[in-house]
């Protein structure tokens, strides 16, 4: 008896849920409809990276360029941290919507290829535009474009990496005159101290285009002063084991290495700190995160991610998204990337190295245009080229 | 000559967390209930002794926050592994999902991706001694933070509490034979739970001293499996202090291996890390087919 009670309730409660269920999914689809007709609004949404929105840099410029562009143009935007995967976040998105989906993490192969069988995402939503940022996916073997709604979005860190590498250079000749002996323990630069340090989180094309940037800024000024530096570099550091990061770097400093320059995550948070506990430099990546540890960080490599978030939007409501070409190139004249304006470690320039500094700067300025003009050639691993140690004879590689 | 003594200090310096880990887990281990939220309970340690440190300034504060919460972690771990009865790989492996997403939450409500410290930093923790300083390799032992020199401490301070008192026997007792215990009035629920709380009290220094002591800064799962290590060692050392302790530090000695060879063979120093790991598969296999071995069981042979 008591049974028979207990199977009926249980029908009665799972014909319940279902009616609930049912009544859900149909009242969704009418807001949804609903809303179609109601605002015509352009819809944009961001799909963070791991890092997360607040993460003071790569992702939260991208939402600062979104806002710029609500402001401007009256669009809507949305941002997204996704937790059951990218691929699902993106196709709900384009479900909902939304015209304009920037795709912030690494994680493309749904989008382009299909995985599990299932349709490519851009080929499933013809109508909504997907940009990639940091890599061009969208191509086959011979380099021919695959889906017409999406954009791929690159940054020419190589050129930036190639300042930031100049004026490390700049900075360990002169050391001495800069900064203020009591409060840093730089090697001197015949005691080794013509060393610089390199710490990536993986070793993928993403990570030595800053690596090999970097070095051609180094060869650039060694050359000019007919010295030779030692570089050390470490590509598997992993994004977040930031205790080991510091580690490492502490080797490099007690190699003798002035600067290390972390393209890695977190890992480089554990960078600056060791930095600060050796009283030596740091370099950081894709924010301003300067700082950090002020006066132990030199400066940080930007990928801004605000310019090509507000300049695609821009496109778009003016109508001309579909004019654009499928690979966007970001590079320094465009303020999308470059290194900081150094305001932070200008602070903690000693009285005797201001003019020396200034100089510097000039110098840093002049690599910086010859860049722009096309005269400095910087290697982009980014786009497949290959790095060539003899261009940079006056750099051992160690 | 200066590579070995950086390797040697770097050994000390990445053994730390792992030894105090082995420590917290060993008289879990012991008192069997194996506690896998040793890596959640170190980063739940690791994340309020510096947010606290951020917020107050305080060191004394900062440590006791770190210690009391982790013990909390230790508490809830406990009542419901122990009075619950409920399945404390379960339990520790919610601890360990949830301890990551509060210090992610956190971290997101204030708006930093990461915490790091301005007023204080890693060099104000190290201690010098000052004979030692002096003299050549010994002077690895210099220069160290406090923690770091009680983590080596408490091997033979856990080698003695394990061995030579009561307690120890008795939660050894409650853990190979808990119904045994009971009928000789062996208070056992009593002794699981100090084991486990225990346990947590030395993965919290094991927290503050990763991130406070040595970085002066959090960021967003830093403790990056050194609890799993830690469980492999107290496998491989079969639950004894020393040499579970032992395991520990070899796993630093890879560590500090790979990091410094990486300025001589470059990515290539990586491949150091794997000894520990293929060293323990090693050690595990050879320890269960000894024991296997001298237990004559009737069953089926393949």
């Amino acid at each position: 008896m008591k049974k028979n009670w207990q199977k009926v309730l249980a029908c009665i409660l799972v014909i319940i849920m279902v009616m609930g269920n049912l009544a859900a999914c149909s009242k969704t689809s009418d807001s949804s409809g609903n809303k179609d007709e109601k605002d015509s609004k352009m819809k944009v949404a961001i799909v963070c990276s791991s890092a997360g929105q607040n993460d003071n840099g790569y992702n939260q410029s991208a939402v600062e360029g979104a806002k710029k562009a609500a402001k401007e143009f009256g669009i809507e935007y949305k941002v997204v941290e996704p937790t059951t995967g990218v691929p699902q976040a993106l196709e709900s998105l384009a479900e909902d919507g939304y015209s304009i989906i920037f795709n912030l993490e690494y994680d493309f192969e749904a989008l382009i290829k299909g995985t599990g069988g299932a349709k490519p995402i851009a080929e499933a939503y013809p109508n909504t535009t997907f940009i990639c940022m940091n890599d061009n996916p969208n191509q086959d073997e011979n380099g021919k474009t695959l889906h017409k709604n999406v954009i791929s979005v690159l940054f020419d860190v190589h050129e930036s990496s190639f300042v930031a590498g100049a004026l490390t250079a700049l900075v360990i000749e002169n050391a001495d005159v800069l900064f203020d002996q009591a409060s840093y323990q730089f090697t001197k630069a015949d005691a080794g101290g013509r060393s610089i340090g390199f710490i990536g989180g993986t070793n993928s094309n993403g990570i030595t285009v800053f690596s090999f940037g970097y070095l051609e800024g180094i060869n650039y000024i060694a050359e000019k002063l007919g010295v030779s530096y030692d570089y050390y570099a470490k590509y598997d550091a992993g994004f977040t084991d930031s205790s080991t990061g510091g580690t490492v770097a502490g080797t490099y400093y007690n190699q003798g290495a002035n600067v290390v320059f972390a393209v890695a995550g977190s890992v480089g948070d554990g960078v600056t700190a060791k930095a600060k506990e050796v009283k030596k430099l740091a370099i950081q990546v894709d924010a301003n995160k300067d700082d950090q540890q002020p006066g132990y960080i030199l400066t940080s490599v930007i990928k801004n991610t605000e310019v090509p978030v507000y300049e695609i939007v821009k496109q778009a409501v003016a109508g001309k998204l579909a004019e654009m070409d499928a690979v966007q190139n970001y590079d320094l004249a465009s303020g999308a990337t470059s290194i900081t304006d150094l305001a932070v470690i200008e602070k903690h320039i000693a009285d005797s190295g201001k003019t020396k500094w200034e100089e510097i700067k000039k110098e840093v300025a002049e690599a910086q245009s010859q860049i722009a003009s096309g005269k400095i050639k910087v290697t982009n691993a980014q786009k497949g080229e290959e790095f060539k140690a003899e261009k940079c004879p006056n750099v051992v590689i160690k | 000559m200066e590579l070995l003594c950086n390797i040697l200090y770097d050994t000390i310096y990445h053994s730390t967390p792992i030894i105090l880990c082995v420590l917290g887990g060993l008289f879990a281990y012991r008192a069997n209930v194996l506690n896998i939220a040793l890596e959640g309970m170190m980063l739940n340690a690791a994340f309020v002794s510096v947010l606290v440190q951020y917020l107050t300034g305080n060191i004394f504060l900062a440590v006791l926050a770190a210690i009391v919460s982790t013990m909390l972690w230790g508490m809830v771990f406990s009542a419901l592994g122990i009075s619950f009865k409920g399945n404390v790989i379960v339990i520790g492996l919610g601890i360990n999902l949830m301890t990551l997403a509060i210090s992610k939450f956190v971290l997101k409500i204030m708006s930093l991706a990461n915490i790091s410290l301005k007023n204080i930093g890693a060099a104000d923790f190290k201690i010098d001694i000052p004979l030692i300083k002096a003299i050549p390799i010994l002077n690895v032992i210099s220069g160290h933070p406090l923690i770091t020199y009680i983590a080596f401490l408490a091997i033979v301070f856990v080698g003695i509490l394990m061995y030579q008192t009561k307690f120890g026997v008795y939660v050894r007792v409650v853990g190979e034979n808990e119904d045994s215990a009971i009928s000789l009035g062996i208070n056992s629920v009593y002794y699981k739970y100090a084991a486990v709380l225990l346990g947590s009290f030395f993965c919290a220094l094991a927290g503050i001293n990763l991130s406070l002591e040595r970085m002066a800064m959090f960021t967003g799962g830093m403790t990056a499996g050194r609890g799993f290590i830690a469980i492999a060692a107290i496998y491989c050392g079969q639950g004894k202090p020393v040499v579970s302790a032992g395991y520990a530090i070899l796993f630093g000695v890879a560590r500090a291996l790979a990091i410094n060879l990486s300025i001589y063979a470059g990515p290539a120093a990586g491949m150091f890390d794997i000894i520990p790991y293929v060293l323990m598969v090693i050690v595990l296999a050879v320890v269960s087919y000894l024991k296997s071995k001298n237990e004559k069981l009737r069953i089926y042979k393949l």
